[in-house]
């Protein structure tokens, strides 16, 4: 038996759309990854629209209870993954929603979107403008996925022949590097948060029989779960700071005035072929930042509107309803999502938050470990991995497929969830995110462990330090630590095994460089100011 | 007919031994000391979800994994000894309780059930090196190369730089957390060879592995030609055996129900278990009473063997 490249794509395809199917239509199986993405996709948009909800929040609450309803076998990998892409997919397209018909972002990179976006509906193109954003989202989306799909497998392969212990380690420390000090108000604090991180993640772990700073208790022999720091500090510490705010502020009455449709609102072909170079520049702007880790959809988005400011010729002035000004900013902060899984799947380092979920999904339900064994091409038998990657892939296709022709449909009539106010949304989404928590961790002291991180997240926003590094940080200290012990051992005990590679050297000088020189020059400045706060 | 039926079932209630009645009180937790979605974590669940539908008890099953069984058995030990509590564990235990300084059990905690299946473990290296036997990776080695083995647990670890003493070479002796993490390692080239448990299968049989050795007592279902450890002058058994066990007071009635219903789910060929451990796992292995009582003894004298100064160094 040889098997193909073609013989594994058809694999996967079987393995997304025919294999468990969850019930039938006229005879037809519907599979549960078909049915997960869907009802992800439908989550996505409406916690894009909801201003005081993200993406990453619904991946955080969904992933233990996916994880606790489809269990740790093979199969459950790809409804649970169908669920988080489909999420993050429809998110980027969801916030864009009430940034044009109420000037107020649903998502954090929807900001842009309001410049432009506010004014045409104003106007009454609100139809056109949606559509617009629509159409910008899907295309940036799509591209960022080809480029995925294309890119990742060579660079596991280039990190297989290339990379030993050291390198690996080294390419680690310039993540976290490059994350703390990119993220956030200031790069030292930035640093602070991602040492912080591996310091916690340092309890329970390491190579010793004898659990590590436990204290001798039981709870703590093997570390605080992943998902209990990530969820206590991104989401609880939010949820509390959210709170707060509530009970300083009044909720300000004045509701931007409706908007009335007038005339056309198509986005007739020539237009969407204007539109093309725009979202194909934008759409590059995000790759780019999306494959580099840390950095996130804000960041583009905000390159991709200043330059197209700069370049604008159409016939509205940018920021007084041009339909470019949306175009931009939509291509290059959705491009972005589908770049960040580039190192998630060659290297296991997550890009940014929304990475960050996808990722604990392969580690907790196993069977997909990401690095070059999934891309090895297997002919004699079958290599599961490759075929749950091609999956995914088929699955982030589908799931474009889907916000093209749905996303349109639906887009217009999220705009009600804009009036759900956040004294009720808040308490409803502690309530949730406590309660899925439990589902997975099975224990009260792991809710007292996410509740105590929440305060770690808190304290960490009121000293405006990003909780992002705090968060890479963690997820990567147990492969650090381990691949620095291999890299020791393996050099026959050298103490200076870390910089015995060309390679790895340049990593670590690159680590310095960036961390040094991030807050001291204009572009680096740019980069944290306009980085994701989360 | 009715009555036919009815007579018939009291017959067979009157029939069956008094053990078969007995059932657990509420749902069997069923711990699980591995990884979620490695082999022994897909097998133990196979076995409860077998559990449920042949005896209607409740299994859920719930993963404690870490230092090697130590963190499970130091939970289980203070579970209900009411049958509603298993572990699946190994018996490298002995190892795991000897290393750490306080485990905070002790092996006689346990009432040890019955084993279910064990492992495959075999030296493993890349079959482009083009090394066939431990005189091969010996010669190599004398000429001034430098090996990198990889052990998946500290017990391998031990294990290898006795045997880099056994043969007078020097290994280079790197830590993993499991196999399937050597054996990424062996494919990457990072490490030059390493014991895998069982997961090296598949690369055997395409040829891109060999078994230079058999770590266990016997030689392995697919690699018949290598001769083990002991038949190489070097007396370790570094396979490990998959077993149930339940806090020490679980009363004989519980005892013998639970194992009987293990013990024919893994050797019924129709089952799903039997299936999975003999494509991943050889041929399921059942030791009980007696049999596995000594089974554990000979595991603590071999990791304090292993962990005697010549090994702990």
């Amino acid at each position: 038996m040889t098997l193909s490249l073609y013989d594994y794509v058809s694999i996967g395809l079987q393995a997304v759309f025919t294999a468990h199917p969850a019930f039938h239509v006229l005879g037809v199986p519907i599979s549960m990854a078909v049915v997960m993405l869907v009802a992800g996709l439908l989550t996505g948009l409406i916690v894009g629209a909801i201003p005081a909800l993200s993406g990453p929040f619904a991946m955080a609450v969904a992933l233990p209870i996916l994880i606790s309803t489809f269990g740790f076998s093979a199969a459950a990998l790809l409804p649970t993954l169908a669920f988080l892409l489909g999420v993050m997919k429809a998110a980027t397209l969801g916030g864009s929603v009430p940034a044009i018909l109420f000037n107020t972002p649903g998502t954090p990179d929807a900001y842009l979107t309001t410049f432009d976006g506010y004014p045409m509906a104003r106007n009454g193109q609100a139809g056109k403008a949606l559509r617009v954003a629509q159409f910008a989202c899907v295309s940036g989306d799509t591209m960022s996925d080809m480029v995925l799909i294309t890119t990742a497998p060579f660079l596991a392969v280039f990190v297989e022949r290339y990379m030993g212990f050291p390198e690996k380690g080294a390419l680690i420390i310039l993540s976290m590097a490059f994350i703390g000090a990119a993220v956030g108000a200031s790069a030292i604090k930035g640093l602070i948060s991602a040492v912080f991180g591996l310091f916690l993640a340092s309890i329970g772990r390491g190579d010793d029989q004898t659990p590590r700073l436990t204290f001798g208790i039981p709870d703590l022999a093997n570390g605080f779960s992943v998902t209990v720091a990530v969820v206590g500090v991104l989401i609880l510490g939010e949820v509390y700071q959210a709170i707060e705010d509530l009970a300083h502020q009044h909720r300000s009455k004045t509701s931007p005035s409706p908007v009335v449709d007038r005339g056309d609102q198509k986005l007739h072909w020539h237009e969407r072929l204007a539109l093309m170079p725009i979202i194909g520049r934008s759409g590059l702007i995000g790759i780019t930042v999306g494959a580099l880790p840390g950095i996130g959809s804000t960041l583009a988005a905000t390159l991709g509107y200043a330059i197209q400011k700069r370049r604008h010729k159409g016939a509205v002035p940018m920021g007084q309803g041009a339909p470019e000004g949306i175009a931009a900013t939509e291509a290059a902060s959705a491009a972005v999502s589908g770049a960040n899984l580039i190192p998630v799947l060659s290297l296991g380092i997550p890009g940014n938050v929304a990475a960050v979920f996808i990722l604990i999904a392969i580690d907790t339900i196993g069977g997909l470990n990401p690095g070059p064994s999934v891309f090895t091409l297997n002919q004699h038998e079958l290599n599961p991995e490759l075929v749950m990657v091609i999956g995914v892939f088929v699955i982030m296709m589908l799931g474009n497929a889907i916000n093209w022709t749905l996303g349109s449909m639906l887009m217009r009539r999220l705009g009600v969830l804009q009036h759900i106010p956040p004294r009720i949304m808040m308490p409803l989404v502690l309530v949730i995110t406590v309660a899925a928590i439990y589902l997975q961790e099975g224990k009260m002291t792991s809710i007292y462990f996410a509740l105590g991180f929440g305060v770690i997240g808190y304290l960490m926003r009121k000293m405006q330090m990003s909780g992002l590094p705090f968060v890479i940080a963690y997820i990567l200290a147990d492969d650090l630590e381990r691949l620095l012990r291999q890299g020791f051992s393996a050099s026959g005990a050298d103490p200076w095994f870390l910089f015995s590679s060309p390679l790895a050297v340049a990593f670590l000088l690159a680590s310095v460089v960036v961390a040094f020189t991030m807050s001291r020059n204009p572009i680096g400045k740019t980069i944290i100011k306009n980085a994701d706060p989360e | 007919m009715r009555l036919v039926i009815a007579l018939a079932a009291a017959l067979t209630l009157l029939t069956t031994p008094a053990m078969a009645q007995w059932k657990p009180s509420g749902p069997i937790k069923m711990m699980i000391s591995f990884s979620p979605g490695g082999t022994a974590d897909t097998l133990a669940r196979l076995i409860g979800e077998e559990m449920e539908a042949r005896a209607g008890w409740k299994v859920i099953p719930e993963t404690v994994a870490g230092k090697g069984g130590n963190v499970l058995a130091a939970k289980l030990k203070n579970e209900p000894a009411d049958g509603t509590s298993i572990g699946l564990i190994t018996d490298q235990i002995g190892y795991a309780v000897l290393a750490e300084k306080d485990p905070g059990f002790a092996p006689g905690d346990f009432a040890y059930l019955t084993t279910v299946a064990g492992t495959q473990t075999g030296l493993v290296a890349k079959a482009s090196k083009g090394w066939k036997t431990l005189a091969d990776v010996v010669k190599d080695a004398k000429g001034g190369k430098k090996l990198v083995v990889g052990a998946l647990s500290p017990m391998y670890a031990d294990a290898l730089y006795l045997l880099g003493k056994h043969l007078k070479v020097n290994f280079n002796i790197v830590n993993f957390k499991g196999g399937n993490s050597v054996q990424n390692a062996i494919l990457a080239g990072d490490i030059d060879m390493g014991f895998l448990a069982g997961v090296q299968r598949r690369g055997v049989e395409s040829g891109t592995l060999v078994n230079i050795v058999s770590g266990e007592r016997s030689r392995l279902k697919m690699t018949p030609d290598a001769p083990t450890l002991s038949e190489s002058g070097f007396p370790v058994d570094l396979g490990a055996r998959f077993l149930f066990a339940a806090p020490k007071a679980l009363k004989p009635e519980a005892k013998q129900a639970l194992t009987k219903l293990i013990v024919d789910i893994v050797q019924d060929p129709k089952s799903k278990a039997h299936g999975f451990i003999t494509k991943s796992l050889g041929d399921p292995v059942v030791i009980q009473g007696a049999d596995l009582d000594k089974l554990i003894a000979d595991s603590f004298a071999q990791a304090k063997m292993l962990l005697s100064k010549e090994g702990a160094n």
